[in-house]
This record gives C-alpha cells, structure tokens and sequence, in this order.
C-alpha cells in the first residue's frame, strides 16, 4: 500500500459505501461483487492489476455463498476494496496474502454489521406500527430512507476502519518475503477451495454436475493452451 | 399503468428496510405508492387499506417481486376483497423466492462470474469486469419491467402467466451454463495465479485446495470457506513463527 492522496481514500471511501449498499440495499447492480468491487479500488489506488487479482480471489471466495432467502453471509464488498487498496503498488505474490487475511476478517466483521442494520431496522418499523396501521405513506417512504442511510453509514464506517487498519499494516508489519509468499499461496488454494466446494454443492448430482465437469475440461485444456 | 417507471425505479430499492419481521414488506409499500396514487381519488378508504397492505410482511427474490407488485395492485383496483390480496401475497413469496433465486443466484450470476473470471485469466481485464456489469444489468431490467408488466396484466391470474412465462425455461439451460462457465473459470484462475510461482509452490496451493474441498464436505455449514482460510493462515503464521 503506497501512500494515498486524500482525494484517493475519499473516492476508496465513497466507493466502499456504495459498494456496501448494493449488496442489499440498493441497487444490487453487482458493483458489490468483488471482481467490480476490487477491479474499481485497484484503479483507484494507482494498481488495477492488484484489484483485479484481489477482486478475483474473493470472488472464488463469493461463489461459495447462495444469498437465497435470509441466510446470513460474509460482506466481501467493503472486504474487498479494503484489501485491493492494500495490496496496490506492491508485487502481489507477497502483498495478496495479507490484504486476503484482512479482507477475510473485513468480510465477517461486515456480515455481522449487517444483522445489525436488519435489527435497527425492525425496531425502527416497531416504532412506526401505529403509522403503518394507518396507511401513512409518510411513515413507509421514512423508513425506507432511515434503512437506506443505517446501510450506507454501515459500509461507510466498515470501509474506514479498513482504511485503517490496512494502513496500520502497511507502517508496521513487516512479514518476510517467504512467509508473505505463503500466505498469498494459502489463500489462492483456500480460495479455489470455496469456489470447487460452491459449484460442487450448486451441481448436485444432475445434469448441472456433468456440466461443470465438461468446464472443468475446458478450462484445463485452455489454461495449458494459453 | 399510472406511476409505472418510479415503481420500477423504486424496486430496486425494495430491501432497503430488510428485516426479520416484514423482510421486503416496507419495500414492497415504498415502491407501490405511485401505483397506487389514482385510487386516492377513485377510493380513499380502499386506498388506505392498500396502503396497510402494501408494507405488510413479504418475502422473495427482489428482481421478481415486480410481479408480486403488479398483481397485487391491479387486484386493489379491481376492488377484490382485501383478505384475498394478502392470501395472494402470501402464496407468491415462496415460489417467487424460489425461482428468482434458481434464474438469478444459482444461476445468471455465477455463470456470468464465471465467465469474467476466465476472460480475466486470458487477459481481458477492464473489459471482462464491464461485460458483466453491462450484460447483468440488462438483464436485470429486462427482468424487473416484464414482471411489473406481467404482473399488472395478469393480476389474481399471475401464478398461471408465471407458469407460462420463459422463466420455468430459463431455469433449465441458466444452471448446466453456470456450472460450465464456474467449470472453465476455476482451472483459469488457478493458472493464472500459479503460473510463475514454481511447481513446489503450485502443488502446495492444490493440496490446500484439495484439502479445503474435503474438510468442507466433511463438516458441512460448521467450517465455512472463510473460516477454513482464516485458520489456514493462522496456521501457516504460526508455523513460520516456531520454524522460521
């Protein structure tokens, strides 16, 4: 993480809000997908390549969760633009591993943020039942901007606090190179690990299965051919 | 359909109060109030009540809900009684839920993650990160204005055009595409990240991968990805601690 100007940590920090909305809350255009979310972040920080190659761990890291109903999951955006602006400006095998370390406990610390915002919001409908029992369209158009804003000030203060500590990280931890290595490479097989494991559990035993063995083969076959 | 584009805008703030009680319910009311605007002047009292039931509990995939929205206003316009809306409403949230996440999560995405993961791996850069944005977010709207169409024509009939619709189909040929395209990513990205790390280091990176898969399978919902890499690396910082 080289030195950031301040109009960089303001747009990382736009960007990280944004991004944390639009995992549920608004638009859900995938921006919060890490590949987006790191790709822009990268760009940002002067380093897209280092985005890209964050952005596309989490992402492995992402096709292991099935947002479906209200199970609860890990928040990789604000995790991931956290981590791309860590790993920016440094040779990523040794910078990767330790900017996924960060975005790996970024992305619980954000899931659990979340439920946090779910239970602001429901006490926050308790408040206004009277309102809402009377058909006050009002009532409905406030709690949609209070949901909207709790949301945004989650990402806002999850992106700053890893600002921070990935700035903390880069002035005083110094990690050798074999070991910065190492945990680049385990986060690599971890991450593969979550995508296999995913797509594994998404196939079942049909057809979908077959199909992502016939991928499999390809994908080989082109990753030796390229 | 009066107040029809700043429904469709609004629906895509539908989770916006997500919550464990009315889950998108307050969304759903927020992006009904411009469909419901005529009915002030036509009903006021009915407009009330289809106010209440607008931000009542509902739940589904938001990229479908346009159809839930649609249906259930156009029976408020058509004065059917109010108990049959909510039962309407009630008996949409699981096959919506169901369906929107087969089309959208399971499918659509990982296939189009899928494939910009690959073409990331061969090189493609900024320009597989916007063909995804692009080609998802047409599709997307695409999606969100014919169910707020659909939905609004069919009305208390919506469950019958959504077991005409093209999503049943869709559903079929998006899940084998996802895990072709998930298929073609995975060795890719594995290349891509392995390539000039030497084979020592590349058959470290598999057995971990390897071994991820199987202690995943073996333990089930308990030991998460994330918590699997977590423990990974505290391992490995530990072992360079006693052994450095």
């Amino acid at each position: 993480m080289s030195e950031l100007p301040p109009h960089a940590a303001v747009l990382l920090l736009a960007w990280g809000t944004l991004v944390a909305l639009d995992l549920v809350s608004v638009p859900q255009a995938m921006i919060a997908r890490p590949v987006v979310a790191g790709a822009v972040a990268g760009w940002i920080a002067g380093d897209l390549d280092a985005g890209l190659r964050v952005g596309v761990l989490f992402e492995l890291f992402a096709l292991d969760v099935l947002p479906a109903g209200a199970v609860r999951y890990p928040d990789y955006g604000p995790a991931t633009v956290v981590a791309a602006v860590l790993a920016a400006n440094a040779p990523w095998q040794y910078a990767v591993g330790i900017s996924a370390a960060l975005g790996l406990v970024l992305a619980i610390l954000g899931g659990l943020t979340l439920q946090l915002v779910r239970r602001a919001n429901a006490r926050a409908i308790q408040q206004r039942a009277a309102a809402l029992a009377a058909g006050e369209g009002g009532a409905i158009r406030r709690l949609q901007y209070g949901g909207l804003l709790r949301d945004a000030l989650r990402g806002t203060a999850l992106t700053a606090l890893g600002l921070a500590a990935a700035w903390a990280i880069s002035e005083y931890s110094r990690l050798e190179r074999a070991t910065a290595l190492g945990l680049t490479l385990v986060a690599v097989g971890c991450a593969l690990s979550a995508a296999i494991g995913g797509a594994l559990r998404s196939a079942g035993r049909g057809a979908r299965l077959r199909w992502l063995g016939a991928g499999l083969v390809v994908g080989l076959v082109l990753a030796v051919l390229a | 359909m009066n107040g029809g584009w700043r429904a469709f805008l609004r629906l895509f703030a539908v989770q916006g109060t997500w919550n464990y009680e009315r889950m998108l319910g307050v969304g759903m009311g927020y992006a009904a109030e411009p469909l419901l605007d005529d009915l002030k002047s036509i009903d006021p009292v009915r407009h009330t009540e289809a106010v209440v039931r607008s931000a009542e509990f509902f739940n589904c995939n938001p990229n479908l809900a346009g159809l839930a929205l649609g249906a259930t206003v156009r029976a408020e316009y058509e004065a059917v009684p109010g108990a049959q809306i909510a039962r309407l409403r009630t008996a949409l949230c699981s096959p919506l839920g169901s369906l929107g996440d087969q089309l959208f999560w399971a499918g659509l995405i990982p296939a189009m993650v899928g494939l910009a993961l690959a073409a990331i791996a061969l090189g493609a850069r900024w320009w597989a990160v916007l063909g995804f944005l692009v080609l998802y977010n047409l599709a997307r709207g695409f999606t969100g204005i014919w169910a707020l169409r659909t939905g609004y024509d069919s009305g208390m009939k919506v469950g019958a055009a959504i077991a005409r619709s093209w999503i049943p189909a869709a559903i079929e040929r998006v899940g084998p595409a996802a895990g072709f395209a998930v298929g073609v990513a995975v060795p890719l990205v594995a290349a891509w990240y392995l390539r000039d790390i030497g084979a020592a280091g590349a058959l470290g990176t598999l057995a971990v991968a390897v071994t991820g898969v199987l202690v995943s399978r073996w333990y089930g919902a308990a030991l998460t990805a994330v918590r699997f890499a977590l423990v990974a690396i505290l391992l490995l910082v530990l072992f360079r601690g006693i052994f450095p």
